[in-house]
Formats: C-alpha cells, sequence, structure tokens
C-alpha cells in the first residue's frame, strides 16, 4: 500500500521534471544551432591555410589575423565601412527627423483624419522595396543622384521614416498628459510644446528608433545594389558579394574574416543597446 | 489646451489648419508630401509603367497594353517563383514562428535555465546581414569543407550530404531554411512581450485548473497571444514576399530557375534583362498580392490593432 504511494508520488514528481527535462535539452540544441555557425566562423577566420585543412572543426593551434590583412585590403573594408557607417548614420538621422512632429501631431494632437493619416504612412512599412526599384532609379536619374551617396541617403531617410512614425508615436502616447496640459495653461504654442516639453521627454523613444533604423540601413542591400555602381559608393553589403567568387572561396579563412569585419560594428552596438532593442519596444509600439 | 485657441477650431481640417499652423505643415504636410513623392509616386509610375514596353534607357516608351500581363501569365518562370513565394511563406510560418513561440513559451514559464543568455543567443542574427548570413553557411554547408556535412559524416549520417545549393529539389527550402534561422528572433521577442502582458492570474488559474503546458499553450497562451500572431504573421508575409538578399549572394534563382521568387525575378528582369515594363507588371502582381493579403488580415484578425 505505502509502496504504491511512494511509486506515484515518484511518478508524479518524474512528470513535474519531465518537461523541464525536455525543454532544457530542447534548449542546448537550439543553442548550438545558433550559436555554432556563428562560433565555427570566427574559429575559420583565424586559422591558416594550413590548419584550415584540418577540417572544420579542428581547434585552431597557432591563430594568425593574417586573413583579417588579407581579406581587408583585398576588400577595401576602409571604404565599405566608412560608407556604410555614413549611411546608417545619416540615413537614421534622416528619418527620425522627419518622423518626429508626425509622431508628435498623431500622438497628443487631434488632428482631424489622424487615423487615416498613420495608416497611410504604415502602408510604406509594409511596401515589398523591388517593385518601386525602377521608378525611384527612374526619379534619381532625373535629379543625378544615382550613383551618389546623397541619393542613398534621402532613399534610406524616406523609407525609414514610416518606421520611426510608428516608434516615436508608440513611444509618445505613454508621455502622460499632464504634463503638456500644464505648459498650454502657460500660454505655450504646440511648438514649443513639442519643442521643450515633448522632444525632451522622447530621447529614450529617438534612440532605439535611431538605433534600430541604424541596424536595417547597415542590413540593407537591395537599394545599394540598384542605385550604385562605383566600389567608392559600396555599402558593406554590396561589396561583401565578392566574397562568393572562386577567389576567396579556395580557402575559408579569408571570408569567414570577411564577415566578422562586416559584422563588427553592428555587434558593438548590439552589446550597447541589446536591453533597449530587444525590450518589444516594436511590440509596445504597434499596441501604443 | 489654450481655450483661445479651441474656438476657432471647428472639427474641419481648414478650422484645424489654421489653429494648428506648426503641427499642419511639420505634422502633416511634409511628410505627406514625402510619402507621395518617394512611395506613392513610385508605385502609380510602376503601375503606369506595367503597360508599356521599355528598355530603359531609350527616350520613348512603346504602349502595348495587357501585353505584358498576357505574357506574365504564360511565364513559366512567373509561376515557379510564385509557387516558390508559396513554399517560403509556408516553411517561414511553420520554422521561425513555431519555433520563436516556443521559445519565448519556454522562457516565459521559466522551464531552462539561463533564458536570457538563450534569448541573447537567437536574437543576435537578427541584427546581421543577410548578405553576410548567407556567405556563413555557404562557408557551413559546402559539401566537401563545409562543418555540417563532416558533421553529418561522423555520425554516420553520410547518406544525407546534398549539394544544398545545388540541388534543385532542396535548394529553395536550403535557402528558406537559413532566412528562418536568421528571423526566429524576430517572432521570439514578440511573444515574449506578449506573454508578459498576459495577466499572471490567468496563467496561475489554469495551473490551479491542472492543465498541463500543452493545454497551457493551447488554451490559454495562444487565445491571448492572437494579437501580437496576426502581427506576427504580418510581419512574416511581407519578409517572405521581399526575399531577395540570400538568392541574390546564394544562387541569383539558379538551378534552372528553381530558387527564384518574385521579389528577385523583378530585379532580373527589370536590372538584367533590361524589360522595365515587364518588370512593373511583375512589381504590380507583387503588390496585388501583398495588398489584397494585408487587407484580409487587417480587416479580420488585426481590427482595432492599429487604432489611434
Amino acid at each position: 500500500m505505502s509502496d504504491t504511494t511512494m511509486n506515484a508520488a515518484g511518478r508524479s514528481r518524474l512528470l513535474a521534471v519531465l518537461p523541464k527535462l525536455a525543454a532544457t535539452a530542447l534548449m542546448l540544441v537550439l543553442a548550438a544551432v545558433w550559436l555554432g555557425p556563428l562560433l565555427l566562423i570566427v574559429m575559420t577566420s583565424i586559422k591558416s591555410n594550413a590548419e584550415f585543412l584540418a577540417g572544420p572543426f579542428a581547434l585552431p593551434k597557432s591563430p594568425t589575423i593574417q586573413p583579417y590583412i588579407d581579406v581587408w585590403f583585398g576588400l577595401g573594408f576602409g571604404t565599405l565601412l566608412r560608407n556604410s557607417l555614413i549611411y546608417a548614420t545619416a540615413g537614421s538621422a534622416l528619418a527620425v527627423a522627419l518622423a518626429l512632429v508626425p509622431a508628435f501631431a498623431l500622438s497628443r494632437m487631434n488632428v482631424p483624419g489622424r487615423k487615416w493619416i498613420f495608416g497611410l504612412l504604415l502602408t510604406g512599412l509594409m511596401l515589398p522595396q523591388q517593385t518601386v526599384l525602377i521608378p525611384l532609379y527612374d526619379t534619381l536619374r532625373t535629379f543625378h543622384l544615382l550613383d551618389t551617396k546623397i541619393g542613398l541617403i534621402i532613399v534610406h531617410g524616406v523609407y525609414g521614416m514610416p518606421l520611426q512614425v510608428l516608434i516615436l508615436r508608440g513611444f509618445m502616447t505613454t508621455i502622460p498628459p499632464e504634463i503638456e496640459k500644464a505648459a498650454y495653461v502657460e500660454g505655450a504654442t504646440d511648438f514649443q510644446v513639442f519643442w521643450k516639453v515633448i522632444l525632451p521627454l522622447s530621447v529614450p523613444g529617438i534612440l532605439v528608433g535611431y538605433t534600430l533604423n541604424f541596424i536595417a540601413i547597415w542590413k540593407e542591400f537591395v537599394f545599394g545594389l540598384v542605385f550604385l555602381n562605383s566600389e567608392d559608393n559600396f555599402p558593406v553589403t554590396v561589396g561583401m558579394l565578392k566574397l562568393n567568387s572562386d577567389r576567396y572561396l579556395a580557402v575559408f579563412n579569408l571570408p569567414a574574416a570577411g564577415l566578422v569585419i562586416s559584422q563588427l560594428p553592428i555587434v558593438l552596438l548590439f552589446i550597447l543597446t541589446y536591453r533597449q532593442i530587444s525590450g518589444g519596444n516594436l511590440s509596445g509600439a504597434v499596441k501604443g | 489646451m489654450a481655450s483661445s485657441a479651441k474656438r476657432f477650431d471647428d472639427g474641419t481640417f481648414i478650422g484645424y489648419a489654421r489653429q494648428h499652423v506648426f503641427v499642419t505643415v511639420f505634422g502633416v504636410a511634409v511628410p505627406l508630401l514625402v510619402f507621395a513623392c518617394f512611395i506613392g509616386y513610385p508605385i502609380i509610375y510602376t503601375i503606369y509603367l506595367s503597360f508599356f514596353e521599355w528598355n530603359g534607357m531609350a527616350p520613348q516608351k512603346k504602349f502595348v497594353g495587357f501585353a505584358n500581363y498576357a505574357y506574365l501569365f504564360h511565364d513559366k518562370y512567373f509561376y515557379i517563383a510564385l509557387v516558390n513565394n508559396a513554399k517560403w511563406l509556408v516553411v517561414s510560418l511553420v520554422f521561425p514562428v513555431s519555433l520563436g513561440f516556443l521559445i519565448a513559451y519556454v522562457m516565459k514559464a521559466r522551464l531552462v535555465f539561463a533564458p536570457s543568455l538563450l534569448r541573447t543567443i537567437v536574437f543576435f542574427p537578427v541584427t546581421m546581414s543577410l548578405i553576410a548570413v548567407g556567405l556563413m553557411f555557404l562557408l557551413i554547408l559546402n559539401p566537401v569543407f563545409g562543418a555540417f556535412d563532416t558533421l553529418l559524416r561522423s555520425v554516420g549520417l553520410g547518406f544525407l550530404v546534398h549539394e544544398w545549393f545545388g540541388d534543385y529539389r532542396i535548394a529553395l527550402y536550403t535557402l528558406a531554411v537559413i532566412s528562418g534561422w536568421a528571423f526566429t528572433g524576430m517572432p521570439m521577442i514578440f511573444y515574449f512581450a506578449g506573454l508578459g502582458d498576459v495577466p499572471k492570474e490567468t496563467f496561475d488559474a489554469a495551473r490551479i485548473e491542472g492543465a498541463g503546458h500543452w493545454r497551457m499553450i493551447r488554451s490559454v497562451a495562444l487565445p491571448q497571444l492572437r494579437p501580437v500572431t496576426a502581427i506576427i504573421v504580418m510581419l512574416t508575409l511581407f519578409e517572405s514576399l521581399r526575399a531577395f538578399d540570400l538568392i541574390a549572394v546564394l544562387t541569383k534563382g539558379a538551378p534552372f530557375g528553381m530558387t527564384n521568387v518574385l521579389g528577385y525575378l523583378v530585379y532580373m528582369e527589370s536590372f538584367w534583362n533590361s524589360r522595365f515594363g515587364y518588370g512593373a507588371a511583375l512589381s504590380v502582381v507583387i503588390l496585388v498580392i501583398a495588398g489584397s493579403l494585408a487587407a484580409v488580415l487587417l480587416g479580420k484578425v488585426l481590427k482595432g490593432a492599429f487604432d489611434v
């Protein structure tokens, strides 16, 4: 009798632990699947040609930075990184600048028809970029902005704006209305309320939006591929295409090193801002 | 609100605009103008161009009526790309979305140790460019030197080794799974945030009723997360219609156009084959697909999610 109770208790304890065990096992596999490729690439990037032939799982015995030096000069990473930095910095700044007052208008002001305006701006978020490549190409050519940095910055800024309106509007909605009421009672104008009250309070939201936009432009490929011709203007993503060629794929340490270089600035940004950008700010903005 | 200002604000747009010049100009007019120039006009121009034959350079465009569309409906490559987009979408909905949910749930239910570490690891690829991701898997999945096939061979699964990007039966799925690898972090953080908003009492009540994890997911978590799921499905949908980067860096549509998707076909036809009119017609098809799917989703599931 007591024996069966013990068994039942043991079994129920096992049943309670089982999901935990299964989940942990699953998570270990997942961690390996997500971390494994990255680690292997970093490992390959510091191997010499001879060590590469020892197989992908062989640990590097005498790590070398030669692949980094070779690929840096082979692809001209100095120029590529500088260009990507320009596009990401300026493009995100333009996107945020364009989005600030609309976000203010759509979150704090009773603009008639604001629901429609907001909805219209959001369609820009859903538009597959390939469908507007031809007219944008044509427009840029008309204004002699094809294959120029300014042209690409403008395109990035404009196409970043809808997401910024979404994020900033969501953020501004959370600011308590009493603050600006007090300012209006004091006789402040709309502009003063925006400039002196809402803008300073929105700085955290602006930083999140700017960071996300920065990463998005760093990742972007289609616009750079179609609107640029000269290598002096290429961002990292377009310049890196060369790595998929016989010249670089003979031994994998060079392309691996190139990959690491291309991602390093974002890794730094990721470490600095991880908490902000992965905190579900986007879903918060949608519900806002 | 300043009461003196309120007097002229008669509820119409004109009345409002006269009272709030700054907001009307910089908050409404400027963004709408920018939108019209760079997003609205290009869409209309694409539709216009789809009725013409144009090589992109010639000063004269030749009007051909619906010829581009007629051609499209007999174009084998169009159908291959269309079907590939559908396959890509199915893979994306099954793999990253459900896995993202599972990870979020397991972390929220505290079934694993170091949940934040796992979250960081899975989220990281979201910040990587798909060009870098593609090149990375080009190295990992190389049949001779690649880590994946080496691993398969060493555990006695050598018969599974494939030309992952060269075999026309599986190349598209290879690409879609790689894209899913890079995307999983996205549904994961959305679901994670969504689960955080579900009142704790709801889960506690279900637990007291004796619900296991399976019941909990089916009867509590998923129904509560319907709006989040709707947003993620939308994101996945547009993400899959945008598929481009991986194909450009890895296969360029080869072998035999079997890995082509609509987004890449548009680029090939316009900028490589110089058939801008036909490229525009393909673009219009993508727009129609995206628009109608968005309308269905917005109308049915997302009702109220974007309310101001």
